[in-house]
């Protein structure tokens, strides 16, 4: 199946706005932010330029931002959006509406940290929005994040549901590189038009969206929406697979480099550490990388599967460019969950935090950091 | 029975109200009181829901001598109190209700009216109690403070620390709120059932059966909710009087004619005149138009110009043909005297089917209408078009025949006497022969007589009723100098306001607050020529010299409303005029009966003289001096003497007499619905000199001002499909299916009366609803035996 | 005189839950009426967001989409655009919204959809405070009024936010304010908004008796004092134009629209306070009611 595909070299922002336009979004409304920006800008640019068949809007904050958005998915217009820091933390309402009111809406997200000012790659914007109910992927590449748009239409248009494709700042938004940008016949055929269901706003069978739901009943609402997500997880594996058929890129919930029952440490990661992480693997024989590409849901069938191999002295060390206001960082908690029952010595590193950078010296310093008996995370490098 | 305080550990009480009725705070308090009456540990919350003023609202209390350890809501109360009986339809209230529990309902029906599983039913009226104390509006009684007193009754609370948190912590009127609870407290009433209890089972909720969509949208109609019950004041259609219609004394619905003139439906419209009033085109010119004293557009823009449309109305039906009917009955009857009542009655017995024939002493049927009212007010060929019409319609008229009773006694079942008052009253002072009965002096005009005589004479004219001004206004046609002599002021004078005003208008001198006292007379060697007075030959040889006069001041009112006067001694004075002619009141000639009868007789009797046979008064000489008045006198008798003769009933039959001052007030109209227009006035003649021009003053209006003039009618308490409550309705229960359709839903009326305030014409009442409303009145299921205790 | 029976297609159910006399019930059978089946509703929370139906029911015969509240206008955007990719041009999407909801919390949206010329429609129910949440003060609650956040003495003190001039800055096709006791012309407001292209505004006079402390019975008739007094001027605004729709012919007192209503009630007592400044009050609102009048282009003497 796989065909020889143009390489072109771009940046993650210009695969990102690519990515849309491939998926034949329809509208995007869009408000700028450092350091999102530039998907927009190409967006607009390849409008203008009648590359892409589109609806771009400059709105006047990611609040309004994310409700058009909600209020064209509603209609079944397949829609697109991009965001950072704070104009995700802005939009936090109304990520949550959009997640119940089921829109399929996909959204990349650049990372970026809150206060005091910076706009670095830091991915507590993202983490903190775990819980409104969306998908998170978190890629590691420019093709990465084109994939996994791609791949996010597929998801969510199946479970009704959002999808946050998260890049890093600069590390990823701003950094040219290497991509294969599929032909758009190929994306067509991987994914269809939206369909039009009675879940969508039709004037023939009017109906109303979202008003008042008395105690008795919400439940149920949420229940549905626990039902999605609970099979989010085999819906992402299945995706890459049909994906890997037609594109020839392989895609999970999550990726296990180097993992087997001699490995004797795991590091646990996110998006451009863990590519960092690939490279100085190749002097650690015994240190293997657990690259968490689904967030949310946390993959635990992909983990546990993966785990099984592995020997009960392994270390895991979660490396976490987050601070949450909890001692641990968003990652070590997820995976302490996954490991639940299981007696993996598990450590926590703070790093890259801020958008510091992790350069593969700081990925050894973890890897030969001695713990000891100290359970508490490490700020590296501070 | 023990209080539920002391039988039930925790006493468990839910509440079940309408948003506004104060539930929430009433349970807070009560909650307080109970706290510092026995040391309890309370529980008071409300089940939040979307809080609608109306909608069914929750709440519940829970009591314990120990701390109370459970958060959740009450599904199995001791007591259920209902603020509004009207949910008892709409809300399972008895849910889960303990099987020795109580309810208490406001309510002003008895207990055994409600089909429960309560042991005991408690009722009380609270919201008759609350509005008796002002609390809330007419629209929301504001309840609680009742329903808290009856509360404590039941459960054993104290009275008197209510009444201390109450008055602490209402938000307002603190002192009625406590007056509120404390007769509550007092007369709650309680009904214990003895039927068997069949508990109440809670409904389970989260079975999962019903599943709900993926994406949280829904479409079932909103008409699943009915909010009739909300409504504590229910809006009714309900036809209304019309003043005009009201104050016809002929009884004609006036408000229907002027619709169907609106509509362009003159036929129809002459048809409904017809039916009580056999003389438009007479009264559309010369009757003082009653309908149009208390029209409700009066005080708006100028009353609608009723007159105009009758007499209009009248000339476009004089044209036409009535049908004759059949004679159905044996009985005769005759009528003595044929003026507008005797012919009124004469029709109306004639179409019923009887056999009727009209007597009439002088040359020409009409009565008065031929006679007196002079022809610059009634064109001569509109009369007799008239009277032919009935004529038409096969009555009988006999002209220049004097008849009285006796001689028609053995002919004629029943004899209708309407022979009006044709002689003129006395003024009773010195030298009265000298004066001139003004009525006398009308017919002579008429008939041509004297004419010249009174050229450049100074006549005084003393009266100053419609007689008194009729004849002025000859006597300047005439070529005379009338001046007009009334003893109370202009105000009182009984003549028709337009009347005076013309009169006033052709320069005619009055002068008020003046009474006659005697007539002087001088030696004269001119013999004065009054043939037609029967002046004796004894004063041919004296003339009037002069005429006394003295000044008049105000005092009360009397009983017909009008300022009384009296003379001021000492303020005598002399006028010279030619002439005196008197028009000061009239009475019967007695001839008819055979004998002098006091006319009190006749007045006490209601007209009624015999019943075998009928001899039955009608007319001015049954009471009344209108043309209008004796058309309804006329018909009045007719229907009394059709009774009569049919042994119906002896029983005067009442008409619209105009007394009952029950019509639509203008407070009622809405104005804001109708727009300025200018009322259409009669055209005058304004002659330069009135010398022998008899032509008629009040000119006529033509059709599209007739049309315009009728479209200024309020249709007083009378819908006329305007829309205003249909386009108003908030909840859209008005339908609408085509002209008088309009309809309410009382299943979703919730009684804001916006259509009530909103109807131009007072169309829709508010009537308070009395716990019976649709479908809410629950029937059947009643207790097999009961005891009542108070 | 009215003679007219306006709804033609009641697209509206009865049973909604409005309270007694509500006018937004009575507001939007109209809208509905006149904008028909191809409408799509965007209500934030405000009242008419529970009117509309709670779960599992629907007051309108028409799609309702609940938004958040400040994000009416945004996502009525969204609505317009997602139609526009479709093709569906043609049907209508109208907002409804509360004076909160567009004066407060959702002018910014208002602002940015009014600014983009969106094809939408944007219907203002000003009955001058949060009444969903029981009688808080907005920035559209009028000077003097009691509110539960600033209740008895503490009265509103400043004059609302005059949000008619705010639209008019955004130089949007049409805008104008309506009452519920003026019909025809709110209808014909109705027209002229579905007649335009683009951002079209109509702020109508909110009858709400809870929350005005009215009787139910006398919502239309406080409605038609405040427009004759001036209080609440019927105009449009086309073209950047304002034009008077209703010139009162005698503007009668503001404080005769004002009595009748319960949240004004404490600038008619006289209660022996000595530091009593309701006239002071009373003839500030008089003041600024004459001069936006004027503002406007009308004339206080009526000449």
């Amino acid at each position: 199946m796989t065909e020889v595909q143009p390489i072109q070299v771009i940046k993650g922002n210009t695969a990102a706005a690519v990515a849309a336009k491939l998926c034949r979004v329809k509208y995007i409304p869009a408000y700028p932010i450092t350091p999102q920006t530039t998907i927009i800008e190409e967006i607009a640019s390849m409008i203008a330029k009648k590359e892409m068949d589109a609806n771009m809007v400059n709105m006047e904050s990611e609040h309004s931002v994310f409700s058009a958005a909600l209020g064209s998915s509603m209609t079944g217009a397949r829609t697109f959006t991009a965001t950072s820091g704070q104009g995700l933390f802005y939009a936090h309402e109304v990520l949550h509406a959009i997640a119940h009111f089921r829109q399929p809406i996909v959204i990349c997200n650049v990372g970026r940290p809150s206060i005091p000012w910076n706009i670095w790659a830091d991915q507590s914007d993202s983490l903190s929005q775990r819980d409104t109910g969306w998908l998170q992927f978190y890629g590691e590449s420019s093709q990465e994040i084109l994939d996994s748009i791609i791949q996010g239409y597929k998801i969510a248009e199946k479970l009704s549901l959002p999808v946050m494709v998260v890049s890093d700042a600069f590390y990823q938004s701003h950094t040219s590189e290497n991509v294969n940008v599929p032909e758009q016949e190929l994306v067509d055929s991987y994914l269809p038009q939206r369909k039009i269901s009675e879940n969508t706003i039709q004037v023939e069978s009017p109906k109303s969206f979202g008003g008042l739901v008395p105690p008795e009943i919400y439940d149920r609402f949420n229940k549905l929406h626990w039902e999605a997500m609970n099979i989010a997880e085999e819906e992402t594996i299945q995706a890459g697979k049909e994906f890997s058929k037609i594109f020839g890129r392989e895609y999970g919930a999550v990726e296990a480099v180097n993992i087997n029952q001699n490995t004797k440490t795991i590091l646990v990661a996110l998006s451009t550490i863990t590519t960092t992480i690939r490279g100085v693997l190749a002097k650690y024989p015994e240190v293997g990388l657990l690259k968490i590409r689904l967030f949310r849901p946390f993959p635990v069938i992909s983990i546990t599967e993966i785990m099984k191999s592995v020997s009960p002295e392994c270390r895991m060390i979660t490396i976490d460019r987050n601070y949450m206001g909890e001692k641990e960082g968003c990652v070590h908690q997820e995976m302490k969950r996954a490991l639940y029952g299981k007696n993996f010595p598990i450590y926590d590193v703070y790093a890259g935090v801020g958008g510091k950078d992790v350069p593969p010296e700081t990925i050894e310093r973890i890897i030969n950091f001695d713990f000891g008996q100290n359970v508490d995370p490490v700020w590296i490098d501070i | 029975m023990q209080d539920l305080l002391t039988r039930f550990q925790p006493l468990e009480i839910r509440g079940h109200a309408r948003g506004g009725q104060g539930m929430v705070t009433a349970f807070e308090i009560l909650a307080k009181s109970i706290c510092r009456s026995g040391n309890y540990f309370v529980q008071s919350f409300p089940f939040f829901g979307v809080e609608r003023t109306g909608a069914p609202v929750v709440g519940f209390i829970r009591i314990s001598k120990t701390p109370i350890l459970n958060r959740s809501n009450i599904y199995k109360p001791h007591l259920v109190v209902v603020f509004d009986e009207g949910l008892i339809s709409q809300v399972n209230v008895f849910e889960g209700l303990n099987p020795e529990g109580s309810i208490l309902i406001n309510t002003n029906r008895s207990a055994e009216n409600f089909s429960t599983n309560a042991k005991n039913i408690f009722t009380l009226h609270a919201t008759g109690i609350s509005l008796k104390y002002g609390l809330g509006s007419k629209a929301l009684p504001i309840v609680n403070a009742a329903m808290m007193g009856a509360v404590t009754k039941v459960i054993g609370g104290s009275l008197e620390n209510l009444i201390q948190d109450i008055e602490k912590y209402v938000p307002s009127k603190p002192k009625e709120n406590g007056f509120s609870a404390k007769e509550s407290y007092h007369v709650v009433k309680w009904l214990e059932s003895t039927k068997e209890i069949i508990p109440s089972v809670r409904k389970t909720t989260g079975n999962g059966n019903s599943t709900v969509p993926l994406v949280p949208s829904w479409n079932k109609p909103m008409t699943a909710n009915k909010t009739g019950s909300w409504r504590v004041f229910r809006p009714v259609y309900e036809e209304k009087n019309a003043p005009c219609t009201m104050n016809c004394p002929a009884g004609t619905d006036v408000r229907k004619f002027i619709k169907q003139v609106s509509e362009r439906d003159f036929e129809s419209a002459w048809q409904t005149i017809q039916e009580h009033n056999p003389f438009p085109s007479i009264c559309g010119r010369v009757c003082p138009h009653f309908c149009q004293q208390n029209c409700n557009r009066k005080g708006f823009d100028g009353g609608v110009n009723i007159g105009a449309i009758e007499r209009f109305v009248g000339d476009y039906g004089i044209i036409n043909t009535p049908d004759v009917k059949p004679i159905q009955y044996a009985e005769k009857i005759a009528v003595v005297g044929a003026g507008p009542a005797g012919l009124t009655a004469a029709l109306r017995l004639r179409k019923q089917g009887y056999s009727v024939t009209v007597y009439e002493a002088s040359d020409f049927a009409g009565g008065m209408m031929q006679t007196c009212i002079p022809l610059f007010r009634l064109p001569e060929e509109i009369l007799s078009q008239e009277i032919h019409l009935i004529q038409k319609q096969g009555v009988k008229i006999v002209c220049r025949k004097k008849v009285n009773v006796e001689e028609l006694k053995d002919q004629y079942n029943a004899i209708l006497v309407s022979i009006g008052l044709q002689k003129s009253s006395k003024m009773n002072i010195t030298n009265e022969e000298f004066c001139t009965d003004g009525l006398q002096f009308l017919r002579d005009v008429k008939y041509k007589h004297n004419l010249s005589e009174y050229k450049h004479k100074k006549i005084a004219v003393i009266g100053g009723g419609n007689t008194a001004i009729d004849v002025a206004r000859t006597l300047l046609r005439l070529g005379a100098v009338p001046v007009i002599y009334y003893r109370r002021t202009e105000k009182e004078m009984p003549a028709i306001r337009e009347e005076i005003e013309e009169a006033k208008e052709e320069g005619i001198a009055m002068e008020f607050l003046t009474a006659p006292v005697a007539v002087e007379k001088e030696k004269s060697s001119f013999v004065v020529t009054q043939t037609m007075t029967n002046v004796s030959g004894e004063i041919e040889k004296e003339k009037l010299k002069s005429l006394k006069m003295i000044r008049m001041t105000q005092g009360k009112k009397d009983e017909s409303g009008r300022f009384s006067s009296y003379p001021l001694a000492g303020t005598e004075y002399s006028v010279y005029p030619d002439r005196i002619i008197t028009a000061i009141g009239q009475k019967p000639d007695a001839y008819v009966f055979g004998r002098e009868i006091d006319r009190n007789e006749i007045l006490n009797n209601q007209g009624l003289l015999s019943t075998n046979p009928v001899i039955l008064c009608c007319g001015d000489l049954a009471g009344g001096g209108t043309i209008t008045e004796a058309i309804g006198s006329g018909n009045k008798a007719a229907t009394r003497t059709h009774k009569l003769l049919r042994s119906e009933n002896n029983v005067p039959v009442s008409t619209n007499n105009g007394k009952q001052n029950d019509w639509v007030k203008p407070e009622k109209i809405n104005f804001n619905y109708y727009s300025f227009a200018k009322r259409n006035e009669n055209p005058k003649q304004h002659l330069y000199n009135y010398l022998n021009d008899f032509r008629e003053i009040a000119g006529k209006l033509l059709q599209p001002e007739i049309v315009d003039e009728s479209n200024r009618c309020l249709h007083c308490g009378d819908c006329f499909d305007c829309g205003n409550c249909y386009n108003y309705c908030p909840d859209a229960a008005i339908s609408f299916n085509g002209k008088k359709t309009l309809k309410i839903n009382y299943d979703y009326c919730k009684g804001c009366g916006i259509c009530v305030i909103e109807c131009p014409c007072g169309y829709i009442s508010f009537k308070k609803e009395e716990g019976e409303r649709d479908g809410e009145v629950e029937t059947g299921l009643k207790p097999v035996c009961t005891v009542i205790r108070n | 005189m009215t003679n007219n029976f306006y709804i033609e297609q009641e697209m509206m159910y009865s049973g909604s839950l409005g309270c007694r006399g509500c006018g937004w019930s009575m507001m939007v059978r109209y809208i509905s009426d006149i904008f028909g089946e191809d409408t799509v509703y965007v209500v934030p929370a405000c009242c008419f967001s529970i009117i509309a139906g709670p779960y599992p029911m629907n007051a309108l015969k028409n799609n309702i989409v609940h938004s958040l509240f400040a994000a009416s206008a945004a996502t009525a955007s969204g609505v317009r655009a997602g139609l526009d990719a479709q093709g569906k041009n043609k049907t209508q999407v109208v907002v409804l919204a509360g004076d909160g909801g567009t004066f407060d919390i959702g002018l910014q949206a208002l602002s940015g959809a009014a600014v983009r010329n969106e094809n939408i429609v944007y219907i203002c129910n000003n009955n001058g405070a949060y009444m969903n949440t029981g009688i808080q003060s907005s920035s559209a609650t009028p000077m003097g009024a009691v509110t539960t956040t600033e209740p008895s003495v503490h009265f509103k003190k400043n004059n609302p936010k005059d949000l008619m001039a705010i639209i008019k800055a955004h130089q949007v096709p049409y805008s104008a304010t309506a009452s519920l006791a003026f019909l025809e012309d709110y209808r014909m407001k109705l027209q002229m908004a579905k007649k335009h292209y683009g951002f079209r505004f109509l702020m109508v006079d909110g009858i709400c008796p809870p929350g005005h402390k009215i009787e139910p019975e006398d919502a239309i008739k406080v409605a038609r004092l405040a427009v004759n007094s001036n209080a609440f001027p019927l105009f449009e605004i086309v073209e950047g134009k304002n034009k008077i729709n209703h010139r009162p012919e005698n503007p009668i007192p503001v404080t005769e629209y004002l009595r009748l209503q319960g949240r004004f009630k404490h600038l008619f007592s006289t209660n022996g306070n000595r530091d009593n400044r309701n006239s002071e009050i009373l003839e500030d609102i008089q003041r600024n009611v004459d001069e936006r009048w004027i503002e406007l282009g009308g004339n206080i003497f009526n000449i």
